[in-house]
């Protein structure tokens, strides 16, 4: 048995090990709040172990020492105390990688985002010992092991034909297979519907309908309009992706945009949506179809088809490029804007009426037809807003495209009145500040002041309300029409989408970046990438830059052909053949050959829901076994007893998130990594309870329903067969995104364990009083 | 050159005298910190350095333009602490509790609350004009029938007001037309209404013996929410 996660950790157990301790400062980030040199000497009767502490580890000079120590063969382990695996784990194991040490054979301990960020200075110290105690029980028995290889699809899936979409999938079509879907039955997404843009007004149509026709005619590229994501399989890397496309009831590749059919129908339910409209080819809105036929029979390619049916299918693909945008967020919301009322429309509805997508001729006109001789913008309807109505960020783009509205009725009509009210006027950015001083020149009229009221007239003029705030005097005002410039807020789906990638969102909806700043279109599954509005509110400049970023990212991705995928996966080193195991595996990973459980690594994904589930303990998850957590957590409750919160990759994001926005709690809560909850049984969380927990949480943040389909069961299981402990066990499902509700959690719990367990303290002392008494 | 400047200084300062100053300038001086501090630390308090200045606030309020300073402006003056402005201003008085700035303010700012709170400090620091008058009129009308006679309320007002006298002949024809009934109509069981209000003029000066009259205000403000 040697792969046996426990027969191999009793082996290395007997070999002297050398594991470097290495603690880092962080330029006081982390030193401020823990006494290093105090972790340090709580180490010292451990023999195997070195420790060092120096400042920023990550810095070459850090790095430096770490690969000399492991040259010199002065360790051959090591455990890092720093900043979250998150950030630099990958940095790290590059030292690893040059000494030629085993990557498993280097962990970091996280003590900054999940301790000195999070806690003052009480109890910080023996969390932190814990901690690295618990590290260095973990790093004695652990196997080294070689990732397992596996093979890219070279093939990319990009969702939403928005102009971020289309830039990815042209980028992209140059040198891999791509696959656009759209979820309408047209292309371009918001920006076919925009009149002209800013900054230098050309027209929105003239600059996308050619890329629009490129998409068409590539070769490489295919496009599903009309399409959606149904049902996501496999894994990074390798996915089974299953589209469901709705019917058009005209065949795109026969339709000629003759309009035989539409002059027949007498339904008017067959058109084209635009002229411009990329596919170009009629479609039939089902709700006014009568079903006569009569199109059919006009129709001269034989096009038509009424019986279509909604159809699936599957693709392969190895990486998926999200770029699903926005919408505008309902403003009926607002109950103060009485919006919708004739003649006070969403900024989104203006751009149409002067667009490719135009119903009027492109003419800007009243519900009546007539011309606004008065416009009224309002900025920030619905943004900015902290009091949960509306969206607390900034849209970005209202303030520049209101002033590009603004100069378009001027050139159409001189005299016409228009007025702009603004909070700030945001308009940083190359040739903005002077399209601004444009705007003023031609004579429109800025009120610094947000609309408080608008008070719909029965001559369907509306009436507003505000105060201009630079005189501090009250204002009303009636104008013939009124734009309201609405917070942008993520399209719907784009959760169910994600959700079905794992890919974490923020708590503002937008996908997640990996990292804000420097990995802006990469997300935390390593093969999906976003780009445009899904990452929030921009302008078509920025969506363009990050459409091309993406395509970068994702060459660079599959270029690699192979994909490194983590080997810590289940061995089964006992099997009488049950089934039980090849039963639980949710993915498909195990089978039953010869009467024993067969496992196909790539099809696995460790989440470890197989090692409850044999009933002799047969199967193991390599260096997650349950000795090898027993040690760990013996060793972080040897400190001081604490709260044990098994926490997942998703949520121990979340947990970083809420370090980086120094949200603080209890010092008692001590994180132990799990790769998912279901990976734990009764055996592992009484250990806890034994060694000194006074209480267990589990943290699930992932969004597979697989998994968390059977977590109240887990929950359950756990709860009867931990209970002799009489201490407190809890479960909850945190996404990345709810930091906030995690740290509420954290505390509540932490203070109610912490409470039961001193009550109970109390009540052993008065016992033991009590004994020595009678005695 | 310095005499010149010295000179038109001077003359500057003349002419100031010469016409109407309605507004002064901030300077240091003006602004009390300790004050701003204590209104900041308050529950309304806190979300105050987050206004934006919208105006929202004043562009709702059915009585902004009655006011010397808009509500948006009174927020304003907070978060500077121009403790005199803001405790001499008509606008704590004149608001009358509709909440609409509430309702409607982007960051969760309650400015009517927070007029709640300026009231007895106004009144703590002895503050008295027109407004504060009126209120304490009322309140004393109150507390004595448990109504308020709008007769009484304006006779006795006009007895502290004198510019009032202008108003008389609109009363009296309010009066011949029965629109101002001139006996004060009175609630039952005023005496259990005396002791109510006797209980909480007790509880307020046990407070102040405890504390400074400062705090008092404030924390019966809060207590009263
Ligand atoms: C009123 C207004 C005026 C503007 N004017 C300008 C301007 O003048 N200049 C400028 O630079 N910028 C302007 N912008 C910003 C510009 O519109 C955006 O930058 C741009 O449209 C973003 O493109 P996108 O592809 O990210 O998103 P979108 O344009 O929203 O495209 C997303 C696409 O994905 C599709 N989709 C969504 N969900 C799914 C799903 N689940 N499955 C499949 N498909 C899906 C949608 O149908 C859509 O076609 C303006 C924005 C607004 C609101
Ligand atoms: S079947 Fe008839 S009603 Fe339907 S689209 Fe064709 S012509 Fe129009
Ligand atoms: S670890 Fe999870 S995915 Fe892998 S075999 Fe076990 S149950 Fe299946
Ligand atoms: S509504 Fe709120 S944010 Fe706007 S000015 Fe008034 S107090 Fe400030
Ligand atoms: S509560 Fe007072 S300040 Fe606010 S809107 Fe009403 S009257 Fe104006």
């Amino acid at each position: 048995m040697p792969e046996n996660g426990q027969e191999s950790g009793t082996q290395s157990e007997q070999a002297a090990k050398k594991i470097g301790v290495y603690l880092c400062r962080c330029g006081g980030n982390i030193s401020d709040e823990v006494d290093l040199q105090a972790v340090a000497d709580s180490l010292k009767e451990n023999k195997d172990v070195t420790v060092i502490i120096q400042d920023y580890l990550c810095s070459s000079q850090g790095q430096e020492k770490i690969k000399k120590d492991i040259e010199k063969g002065k360790v051959d382990r090591v455990v890092i105390g720093s900043c979250s695996p998150k950030m630099h784990l990958e940095t790290f194991r590059g030292i690893a990688r040059d000494t030629g040490l085993n990557q498993n054979l280097l962990e970091i301990t996280n003590i900054r985002e999940q301790a000195s960020w999070v806690h003052g200075k009480e109890g910080i110290d023996s969390k932190v010992k814990g901690l690295i105690k618990g590290a260095i029980a973990r790093m004695s028995s652990i196997e080294p092991l070689v990732p397992i290889e596996k093979k890219l699809v070279d093939r990319v899936l990009v969702v939403g034909g928005g102009i971020a979409g289309i830039t990815t999938a042209l980028e992209l079509a140059d040198g891999h297979e791509v696959i656009l879907i759209e979820k309408l039955p047209f292309l371009g997404g918001h920006m076919i519907g925009l009149s002209k843009t800013f900054p230098t007004l050309d027209c929105s149509q003239c600059i996308l309908t050619p890329k629009m026709v490129a998409v068409k005619n590539n070769q490489d590229i295919t496009l599903f309009t009309q399409t959606e994501v149904a049902e996501v399989q496999g894994s990074p890397g390798d996915y089974s992706i299953t589209l469901k496309h709705s019917p058009r009831y005209v065949d795109i590749h026969k339709c000629i945009s003759c309009g035989a059919c539409a002059k027949k129908c007498p339904a008017g339910a067959i058109f084209l949506p635009f002229a411009q409209a990329v596919p170009q080819a009629y479609m039939i809105d089902m709700s006014k179809c009568k079903q006569c036929g009569d199109c059919v029979k006009a129709c001269p390619r034989d096009a038509i088809d009424l019986e279509a049916k909604e159809m699936k299918s599957t693709i392969q693909v190895g990486s998926v490029a999200i770029a699903t945008g926005f919408e505008p967020f309902d403003l009926s919301v607002i109950e103060e804007y009485n919006y919708p009322a004739p003649n006070l429309l969403d900024a989104v509805e203006f751009e149409e009426m002067l667009s490719a997508k135009s119903k009027t001729g492109m003419r800007l006109q009243r519900a009546d037809g007539s011309f606004p001789d008065r416009v009224g913008f309002v900025l920030c309807a619905g943004s900015r807003d902290f009091t949960g109505r509306g969206k607390k960020y900034c849209s970005k783009v209202c303030c520049l495209y209101s002033q590009k509205q603004a100069q378009l009725i001027k050139k159409m009509k001189g005299d016409a009145e228009v007025w702009i009210f603004y909070i700030d006027m945001r308009s940083s950015g190359r040739r903005f500040e002077e399209f601004y001083h444009h705007t003023q020149e031609k004579g429109v009229n800025y009120v610094r002041g947000k609309i408080a009221e608008i008070i719909p007239k029965p001559d369907n003029t509306l009436m507003v309300q505000y105060e201009d705030t630079n005189l501090g005097l009250k204002g009303r005002e009636i104008f013939d029409m009124v734009v309201l410039c609405p917070a942008l807020i993520p399209s719907p789906g784009t959760k169910e989408l994600a959700d079905k990638l794992g890919v974490p969102l923020g708590d503002d909806g937008f996908i997640e970046e990996k990292h804000v700043k420097l990995d802006p279109v990469s997300t935390l599954n390593q093969a999906a990438f976003a780009a445009g509005c899904v990452l929030g509110p921009k302008d078509i400049h920025d969506t363009v830059t990050e459409g091309i970023s993406a395509a970068h990212k994702i060459s660079q991705f599959l270029g690699k052909g192979m994909i490194l995928i983590p080997p810590e996966k289940p061995v089964i080193f006992e099997c009488n053949g049950c089934g039980e195991s090849v039963k639980a595996c949710p993915y498909n990973a195990l089978s039953l050959e010869k009467g024993k459980a067969v496992l196909s690594p790539l099809a696995c994904t460790g989440c470890g829901i197989c090692v409850p589930a044999c009933p002799i303990k047969g199967i193991e998850i390599r260096n997650f076994s349950r000795n090898l957590y027993k040690a760990q957590l013996r060793a972080i409750l040897s400190e001081a007893p604490g709260v044990i919160v098994f926490i997942d990759p998703y949520a121990y994001a979340a947990a970083d998130i809420a370090g980086v926005n120094r949200k603080q709690y209890s010092s008692l809560v001590r994180f132990v990594s799990v790769p998912s909850i279901h990976i734990l049984d009764a055996d592992v969380v009484n250990a806890a309870f034994e060694y000194g927990a006074v209480g267990v949480m589990l943290i699930e943040g992932t969004t597979d329903e697989k998994l968390t389909s059977r977590s109240d069961e887990l929950y359950r299981k756990l709860k009867k067969e931990t209970r002799k402990h009489k201490k407190p066990l809890r479960y909850s499902h945190i996404e990345t995104a709810q930091y906030e509700k995690l740290t509420d959690l954290l505390n509540v719990f932490a203070l109610q364990a912490g409470a039961k367990a001193e009550k109970r303290g109390k009540k052993e002392q008065a016992e033991t009083a009590d004994d020595e008494i009678k005695e | 050159m310095s005499n010149k400047i010295y000179i038109f200084t001077n003359l500057h300062v003349f002419s100031c005298t010469m016409i109407e100053m309605i507004k002064n300038a901030i300077v240091p001086e003006s602004r009390d910190l300790a004050f701003r501090d204590r209104i900041l630390k308050t529950d309304v308090g806190k979300k105050i350095p987050t206004c934006i200045q919208c105006g929202i606030c004043a562009g709702s309020c059915p009585v902004s333009h009655e006011m010397d300073y808009t509500p948006r402006e009174l927020v304003r003056m907070v978060q500077l602490g121009l403790k005199k402005e803001i405790l001499n201003s008509n606008t704590i008085w004149i608001c009358t509790t509709c909440f609409s700035c509430s309702v409607r303010c982007p960051r969760e700012i309650r400015p009517t609350e927070l007029m709640e709170i300026l009231k007895p400090i106004a009144v703590a620091e002895g503050i008295k004009n027109k407004n504060s008058k009126f209120d304490r009129i009322f309140s004393d009308v109150v507390k004595k029938t448990g109504r308020a006679s709008e007769f009484l309320l304006i006779s006795k007002y006009s007895l502290e007001e004198p510019g009032m006298i202008k108003q008389a002949p609109f009363g009296l024809s309010l009066i011949f037309k029965g629109k101002l009934p001139l006996l004060p109509d009175k609630m039952e069981g005023t005496d259990e209404l005396k002791a109510i209000f006797e209980i909480k003029a007790s509880e307020t000066k046990e407070k102040e013996k405890k504390e400074p009259a400062e705090k008092t205000a404030e924390t019966e403000v809060e207590a009263g929410k």
